[in-house]
């Protein structure tokens, strides 16, 4: 018996998209299609599996109590664009196509590209361990892109979107401006090629990430203990991030899964409990608008970055 | 860092190879998507181990010598030697984005398709140093030699063209079109014949002036296409249709079609007459017995893609059917 997520993105493969492709002449795409099938299943699942967790979680012991939950729904759309659409779909062929091709090009000059593999090579077979590994050093990857995400003022202008939810919950972690995502598509695209990041090997593991990473945005009062809280990062450590005080250059917790680096560079702040949270210096579109709304605010508080000498930069 | 590197190296060291011979004869799988190779025991029909490679491995060849079998990993920018006895791991080669690769009839050059990097890399054979690179027009796919080892015939799936290289003077010969999204490339009885997949037809192909002569009609998607041991039959495999369809391969008439579900693929030839096909979204493997149109299937990784039949051992009747 095979794995049920390739089997499930074969029967998919072979039974909706292969048929389409080759009805409109566009089967030289039969590759990506199958890679596109995986990872939509894959963030479809990371989907579900959040929801059937968070959502109790969420009413079991909520930070906050809302009115309505209207801000919440465009969250919802963020999140199935970015781990079930268009997005799984841009990375794998982009992410693939340069990392094979600059990869070869280095290949040619005689700089075999590095891998942890090449590094250790104890590693190849070592599965597993490998991907902890590379989960450990993207973590940090991520950790100095979000700080600096922060301290640049055009950056905090695009990443602000992100922050200006006042109804955070476990669907806020894909509420990214698409300029914000494809700095990090790009950022973690370089990384990729300094430590060759495997694709698509290790599925189950991102899956288990990628939920770590909602859970800490969710609305829920939940701390992992004081030695759990410094181990992996809990809704508690990363709502002081989000928290209207922490808005812009002056924030903390900049972590994403693992608290080590905002302990290490002394970004951590463990002492703030279960505050507000937004961006009081944005415009109310960033918070409340529909997605384009939002992602047109975002380019305006961009383009005003650039032109300003001043504009408001966190609070 | 020097100590970090140590303890890494002994607290994780790898598995040791176990070197035994397979009396029934050993099948290696090459999983493209899981970063694998699956070494099957051909009596058993049974994985029974699974070679890691880098990143994303697809086809594989046997070196002339019959002492090295060649694995292309594309993303990894690695070439694999492997025992064809035993599967143990013989050296690692950086090469540049190698997808489909085969030698010449010669034994002289090895050509390596570079699919994402747009180029067509000849090698000399011995030394693997690399002749001559050909930029091309665009994601080189198969690949097949004429039998005098002056031309090799490169599929352009993504520009719907066939191109011939001259390797007696390095140089390019023509590029023409011969259908939507040509994959498999086989001469056979003087002609070139390409699976053009996104049709149901291969394209027979004048290989002195690149023109298409006739279409023959084998089913949707025509991928790949396999001469039998014997040299009477034309195996097809088509990936849209899910079908494998054989030929006569004098008068190109069709025989039978055979339902291979799960994107048939490769494809290697047995002594017992049985027909092994990787299914690429199915993670298994058909064995197909011709004469009753059934088949068996064996579980492996993540999008199975090259094949290769080693029945016994370091025998000079393995037959590459790539």
């Amino acid at each position: 018996m095979g794995d049920p997520f390739d089997l499930a993105a074969g029967w998919l493969q072979e039974h909706l998209l292969i048929p389409a492709l080759y009805q409109f002449g566009l089967m030289n795409w039969e590759d990506v299609s199958y890679g596109w099938a995986l990872f939509a299943l894959y963030g479809a699942a990371q989907v579900a599996v959040t929801f059937a967790v968070c959502l109790p979680l969420e009413h079991w012991r909520p930070v906050e109590h809302w009115p309505d939950s209207k801000a919440v729904l465009v969250d919802v759309l963020y999140t199935l664009l970015s781990r079930v659409g268009i997005l799984p779909f841009v990375t794998y062929v982009l992410f693939y196509r340069a990392q094979v091709s600059v990869t070869g090009w280095m290949t040619d000059q005689g700089w075999v590209p590095p891998t942890l593999e090449g590094l250790f090579p104890a590693l190849l077979g070592q599965q597993v361990l490998t991907f902890v590994l590379y989960a450990i050093i993207l973590d940090f990857a991520d950790y100095v892109r979000h700080w600096l995400a922060h301290q640049f003022r055009w950056w905090w202008a695009l990443h602000s979107l992100h922050h200006a939810q006042r109804q955070m919950t476990f669907w806020s972690d894909d509420r990214n401006h698409v300029l914000d995502d494809l700095i990090a598509f790009v950022w973690f695209g370089v990384i990729a090629l300094l430590i060759g990041v495997p694709p698509l090997q290790f599925p189950l593991l991102v899956l288990l990430l990628r939920f770590l990473e909602s859970l800490s945005h969710a609305n829920v009062r939940l701390s992992f203990g004081w030695l759990g809280d410094r181990l992996l990062i809990s809704p508690r450590f990363h709502r002081a991030h989000h928290g209207v005080l922490g808005a812009g250059d002056r924030s903390c917790n900049y972590g994403s899964v693992l608290p080590w680096w905002d302990m290490l560079f002394d970004t951590a702040d463990f002492s703030r409990d279960y505050v507000p949270t937004g961006d009081p210096s944005g415009e109310e579109a960033l918070a409340t608008g529909t997605w384009g709304q939002q992602q047109m605010a975002g380019l305006r508080r961009f383009t005003r970055a650039f032109r300003r000498s001043h504009v408001p930069h966190g609070v | 860092m020097r100590r970090l590197f140590l303890l890494l190296s002994l607290c994780f060291a790898t598995p040791g190879f176990t070197t035994q011979a397979w009396a029934g004869g050993i099948a290696f799988v090459i999983n493209s998507g899981g970063a694998s190779i699956s070494v099957i025991d051909m009596a058993t029909q049974k994985e029974v181990r699974r070679i890691p490679t880098l990143r994303e491995p697809h086809h594989l060849i046997l070196s002339p010598d019959g002492r090295s079998l060649l694995v292309g990993d594309t993303a990894g920018n690695q070439m694999m030697f492997l025992d064809p006895n035993t599967g143990e791991v013989q050296q690692r080669v950086p090469v540049t984005d190698p997808y489909q690769l085969a030698f010449s009839p010669n034994g002289k050059f090895l050509t390596v398709n570079g699919l994402a990097r747009n180029q067509v890399d000849v090698y000399d054979a011995a030394s693997m140093k690399l002749v001559k690179r050909f930029p091309v027009v665009a994601t080189p796919s198969h690949l097949a030699y004429a039998p005098d080892s002056s031309t090799v015939f490169v599929s352009l799936q993504d520009s719907d063209k066939l191109a011939a290289f001259d390797l007696r003077t390095m140089t390019p010969k023509w590029t023409v079109p011969v259908g939507k999204t040509p994959a498999g490339v086989l001469w056979l009885n003087g002609k070139v014949l390409v699976a053009d997949m996104g049709t149901d037809y291969l394209a027979v192909v004048d290989p002195e002036t690149g023109k298409v002569l006739e279409h023959v009609q084998t089913g949707k998607g025509a991928h790949n296409l396999f001469l039998s041991p014997d040299r009477k039959i034309l195996w097809v495999n088509n990936r849209a249709g899910g079908t494998t369809v054989s030929l006569d391969s004098t008068t190109l008439k069709p025989i039978r079609s055979y339902a291979i579900p799960g994107g048939p693929d490769d494809m290697d030839f047995a002594p017992n007459g049985n027909i092994w096909i990787t299914r690429r979204w199915a993670e298994k493997v058909a064995v197909l017995d011709p004469a009753t149109g059934s088949f068996e299937t064996i579980d492996v990784g993540r999008s199975p893609h090259g094949l290769f039949l080693n029945p016994k051992g370091p025998s000079p009747t393995v037959v590459s059917s790539r």
